[in-house]
């Protein structure tokens, strides 16, 4: 009689901690990165990426790039839990994650270490917003995934989600704007 | 269970951004050419380049000093602005005296309408000499050059060219620009009456302070030198300046400003330059690209061509 209730009240407490670990890991990150790009003095210069008529057309066309890549996790990330899901889907869906979130790099490099957290127009304001969400939601998503047989069923989609909803933001607020405003060109 | 894999990619994320944060404090640099540190380096003004009788030393073109006497009791006060000097004596309550005079090579010699007399010698930054038949008293006294911070504004012979010279003591900064597509930062020092400011891609200016203005040779990036003119100026005049990010693109914006308000400045976005925004003289705003920024007046002393 007594040992019943335990059982009962040990489900949640399973997946609890490392959930909590892993959103507060996310929620650490996105603070440091949003911190780190308002107090650090920005430089203004930063290393060129070859190829590319001007650094915001490096990163515009990288972060398009990860866009496209993050279509591909979408379309395979609704699909990787089913049980009829094609072979070979959870590779795809890493590996397509993987190339995205390396791509950004060089990308968010530049624009903390050059630029910061700027907040002179609602479209830059948002854009850094976003920015520190982005690899927040992408932390705490890495986290929960180490554990995530442990993990409430809504917890994975909903971390991928918001990576994708704030990747195709920043691409949106950034090399969108850039391609309509100065045109489309290397 | 726990899986590898996630950690995996993230470790991996992190040392990549490493490598690029690494990357860009070690090997980036602001944009320009070595030549640029050849701003610390002063030519030495020859004989012929000095508007002074060679070989005697010199007082300086503009300068202020301020001293003491040997007994500490009358304070002395002497500008020296070309070949003219004025002076004023301070005892205390109602025992002021101001003196008229003239200045020749390092001598500076003055006198008042009462009958007192002021004899002096530069010695690089300082002055000594003797004051007679103040008070009924003569003594010694010894003074100091002041700092001086001025603004010199003009423009070139053929007015293409807009540019503002701002001195602090030894050091001054300038801004050289035609408003569309020509300008340059420079910087160096005033020895004398001797300016000398280099910038980078070769950029240079050159010139000699006499009386209230300031001539000489302004070279901006494009190669081409022109003699130019500027006067001594009072505000608004002066050399401003914004480093801002507009659209991600680092931009860097310069205006010269002339004693009545004329201003002419150029926006480096990124690698494009265009003509610069209205600046707000009476407190630095203006807006760009939708956003709203403040600028700040550049004082000789600082920084403006990266070594």
């Amino acid at each position: 009689m007594t040992t019943q209730p335990v059982t009962v009240r040990q489900a949640p407490d399973q997946y609890a901690k490392p959930l909590l670990i892993a959103l507060l890991s996310g929620c650490a990150v996105a603070l440091v990165l949003g911190l780190y790009g308002g107090l650090h003095h920005p430089t203004h210069y930063a290393l060129d990426i070859a190829g590319f008529s001007s650094p915001l057309y490096a990163k515009a066309w990288l972060t398009t790039a990860a866009v496209v890549f993050a279509v591909v996790q979408l379309g395979t990330g609704i699909r990787i839990s089913r049980p009829d899901a094609p072979h070979g889907i959870a590779t795809v869906h890493r590996w397509s994650g993987r190339i995205a979130i390396l791509l950004t790099v060089p990308v968010i490099i530049h624009c903390l270490y050059a630029l910061g957290f700027q907040t002179y127009s609602i479209r830059v304001l948002i854009h850094s917003v976003l920015g520190c969400i982005f690899y927040g939601a992408f932390v705490a998503k890495m986290l929960s995934l180490v554990n995530r047989e442990t993990m409430p069923k809504w917890v994975i989609p909903v971390l991928g989600g918001v990576v994708f909803v704030s990747l195709v933001g920043l691409w949106a607020t950034s090399a969108l704007w850039l391609f309509t405003t100065k045109g489309v060109h290397g | 269970m726990s899986r590898q894999g996630p950690l995996l990619t993230l470790g991996s994320v992190v040392i990549v951004a490493g490598l690029f944060l690494y990357g860009n404090a070690v090997a980036a640099k602001p944009g320009g050419p070595p030549a640029a540190a050849a701003a610390t380096t002063t030519p030495t003004p020859t004989a012929t380049a000095t508007s002074l009788p060679a070989g005697a030393t010199s007082a300086p073109a503009h300068a202020l000093f301020a001293g003491r006497s040997s007994g500490d009791q009358v304070t002395v006060a002497i500008a020296i602005n070309g070949k003219k000097a004025a002076a004023d004596l301070n005892a205390g309550l109602a025992s002021e005296v101001s003196l008229q005079g003239s200045v020749s090579g390092d001598l500076v010699s003055l006198t008042s309408s009462s009958g007192t007399r002021l004899t002096g010698s530069v010695s690089g930054p300082d002055m000594f000499g003797t004051v007679s038949g103040f008070l009924g008293q003569s003594f010694p006294f010894s003074a100091a050059q002041a700092i001086v911070q001025a603004v010199y504004a003009g423009r070139s012979s053929n007015g293409e060219l807009t540019l503002a010279v701002s001195t602090d003591g030894n050091q001054a900064v300038a801004y050289v620009c035609n408003g569309h597509t020509i300008e340059a930062w420079l910087q160096g020092s005033v020895k004398g009456n001797q300016v000398n400011l280099t910038g980078s891609k070769g950029a240079s200016l050159t010139g000699s302070l006499t009386g209230l203005a300031m001539f000489g040779m302004v070279t901006p990036n494009t190669g081409l030198s022109l003699p130019f003119s500027a006067e001594l100026s009072p505000h608004p005049a002066g050399v401003f300046q914004a480093r801002v990010a507009i659209n991600g693109l680092a931009t860097r914006i310069g205006w010269a400003v002339l004693p009545d308000g004329t201003q002419v400045g150029v926006a480096v976005i990124g690698s494009t330059r265009q003509p610069a925004p209205l600046l707000d003289l009476s407190d630095g705003a203006f807006t760009l690209d939708g956003g709203s920024f403040t600028a700040a007046q550049v004082a000789g002393n600082a920084t403006v061509v990266s070594p």
